[in-house]
């Protein structure tokens, strides 16, 4: 596991190399401050940082401006701020919040941070995918739609017109439906 | 009636959260019967973060924070209000003191646009601009600044993010070749022989709207007379930061370790270009937070067809300031 360890006080990186104890391999990486070249080339597996380090706007940062650099980030609070851990990390709003640090602690945080990273991924990716999927099919219907309307098919075929389109063309289904409502746009747009 | 409940507003230390800091050490929030407590916090993500949790019940926070919480931009959506505008101004770009010859005298980015061609045919690496976040005016004043000089903000210069009091180390490093942030950290930069100053917010833009104070939309409602109250202890505040006569207390309650932390000398040198108080600078106008969504679309940090005007009207609420007031 390569672990990096962003804070200005040099107690946290060695609690974190304590509770790794046993765990191998096992690099873990101390720096005072955050250094996205230094961090880029160390390829952490997950990131520790202290919710009090003013680096925390930069790792932040990574998040929309850079998604290959992204990385699972376990922030500790050291404060006494009962409630931030739970409800941050229920609302989603920070990466993962774990009040206090305890070194018997610290393997079980850092493999659920990066387990939940992992599935929070998967989710969004899939997400992604479904969103695009739906778009894809509302848009074949609609030309479908339109096909049926004006020349006066059925369902059936209307969607063959729209499939030897897309074989003839070597173009995907969704594409040549998208093209196809935008010509009529433009055509009606004209008359 | 005076509310009893302690309430606790977060701040990043930086000279535009003034009125905050003033209201508290001069016993305005007091006066209006609030038992306030100020918590300073490191970063702005961190101050949306225990806003959003309700661990912060109000915060001086970035005034495109406040629009990009309400719209979900890099985090779950956060309805926001901001009832008060804390400044004009008091941003400014430093670049390091070692290319400040090269760079020329600014306040436009024509010498810097040279240099970067300069370097670009040598094989140099590409120079570091920071900001102090995405979604902040000191980001989008950063681009529009090398944009105007033809240099592209996404291709020509890295651009990255450090807190402000992180700047002057960064440029000393040799981390960062310059960077947009608010005052006194361009000053601390000076100070320290690092950096020089080549503009200031308003060669770029007149009258620019840069930190709000700001509580969810939840809590305003929940809290609208402890809001109410809160308004008029910040205009009194920010009353009394303006005036000149108060610029040497003001700089000395701003440096203090709680507040910002940094030698008063340097906070009294770098009050020059912020404005606390004045016509339209505190009352929120939802027309400077559509100018805000403008520059996000402008910087892609939001999608062209949005309406400007009711994302504006929801967040800017001249309507909780006017009533706090009386106008």
């Amino acid at each position: 596991m390569r672990v990096l360890v962003v804070d200005p006080d040099s107690a946290r990186a060695a609690l974190v190399t304590e509770g790794l104890a046993g765990v191998e391999p096992l690099d873990v990486r101390h720096c005072l401050f955050f250094d996205e070249a230094e961090a880029a080339d160390f390829a952490p597996d997950v990131v520790v940082v202290a919710a009090e380090s003013p680096d925390r706007d930069t790792l932040d940062s990574l998040k929309s401006s850079n998604a290959g650099a992204l990385r699972p980030v376990v922030m500790f609070v050291d404060r006494s701020e009962p409630g931030l851990a739970e409800e941050a990390v229920h609302a989603g709003v920070a990466a993962y919040v774990v009040d206090g640090l305890a070194t018997g602690r610290v393997r079980a945080v850092l493999e659920v941070a990066m387990t939940r990273f992992n599935l929070m991924r998967q989710l969004r990716t899939d997400l992604d995918k479904a969103k695009a999927d739906l778009a894809s099919r509302k848009t074949v219907e609609r030309a479908k739609a339109l096909i049926m309307k004006e020349r006066g098919l059925d369902e059936e075929a209307a969607y063959r017109v729209l499939r030897k389109l897309s074989m003839d063309s070597g173009r995907p289904l969704a594409t040549v439906a998208s093209d196809f409502l935008a010509f009529a746009a433009v055509m009606k747009g004209g008359s | 009636m005076a509310e009893v409940s302690r309430i606790k507003l977060g701040f990043v230390p930086l000279n535009d959260a003034a009125a905050l800091l003033v209201a508290s050490q001069l016993g305005f929030f007091e006066a209006e019967g609030l038992d306030v407590e100020l918590r300073r916090e490191a970063s702005w993500a961190t101050v949306r973060d225990k806003l959003a949790a309700g661990l912060l019940d109000g915060a001086h926070i970035l005034a495109p924070l406040t629009l990009a919480m309400t719209l979900g931009l890099g985090c779950e959506p956060t309805p926001m209000v901001a009832p008060f505008a804390l400044n004009f101004g008091g941003a400014a770009i430093t670049v390091a003191a070692h290319l400040a010859v090269s760079v020329g005298a600014g306040p436009g980015a024509e010498g810097l646009a040279a240099l970067i061609a300069r370097r670009r045919a040598e094989g140099a690496s590409p120079l570091t601009f920071a900001s102090v976040f995405p979604f902040s005016i000191h980001n989008y004043l950063l681009r529009d600044w090398l944009a105007g000089a033809g240099i592209d903000p996404d291709g020509d210069v890295r651009l990255t993010v450090a807190a402000p009091s992180r700047t002057a180390e960064l440029l000393a490093g040799g981390v960062i070749e310059g960077f947009c942030a608010g005052e006194p950290w361009n000053e601390v930069a000076v100070m320290k022989g690092v950096g020089r100053v080549i503009a200031h917010a308003a060669d770029i833009h007149a009258d620019t709207p840069d930190k709000v104070f700001a509580t969810t939309q939840a809590w305003a409602k929940d809290r609208p007379d402890a809001l109410a109250a809160l308004i008029r202890a910040l205009a009194r505040a920010s009353a009394w930061s303006a005036q000149a006569a108060n610029r040497s207390e003001l700089a000395r309650i701003l440096a203090k370790d709680e507040a910002i932390g940094v030698d008063q000398t340097v906070i009294a040198a770098s009050l020059d270009g912020i404005v606390f108080d004045g016509p339209g600078v505190n009352r929120p106008d939802p027309a400077q937070a559509a100018w805000l969504v403008g520059q996000m679309k402008r910087w892609n940090h939001l999608a062209p067809a949005l309406d400007d005007r009711s994302i504006a009207a929801a967040v800017y609420r001249p309507d909780l300031y006017d009533a706090a007031l009386k106008r």
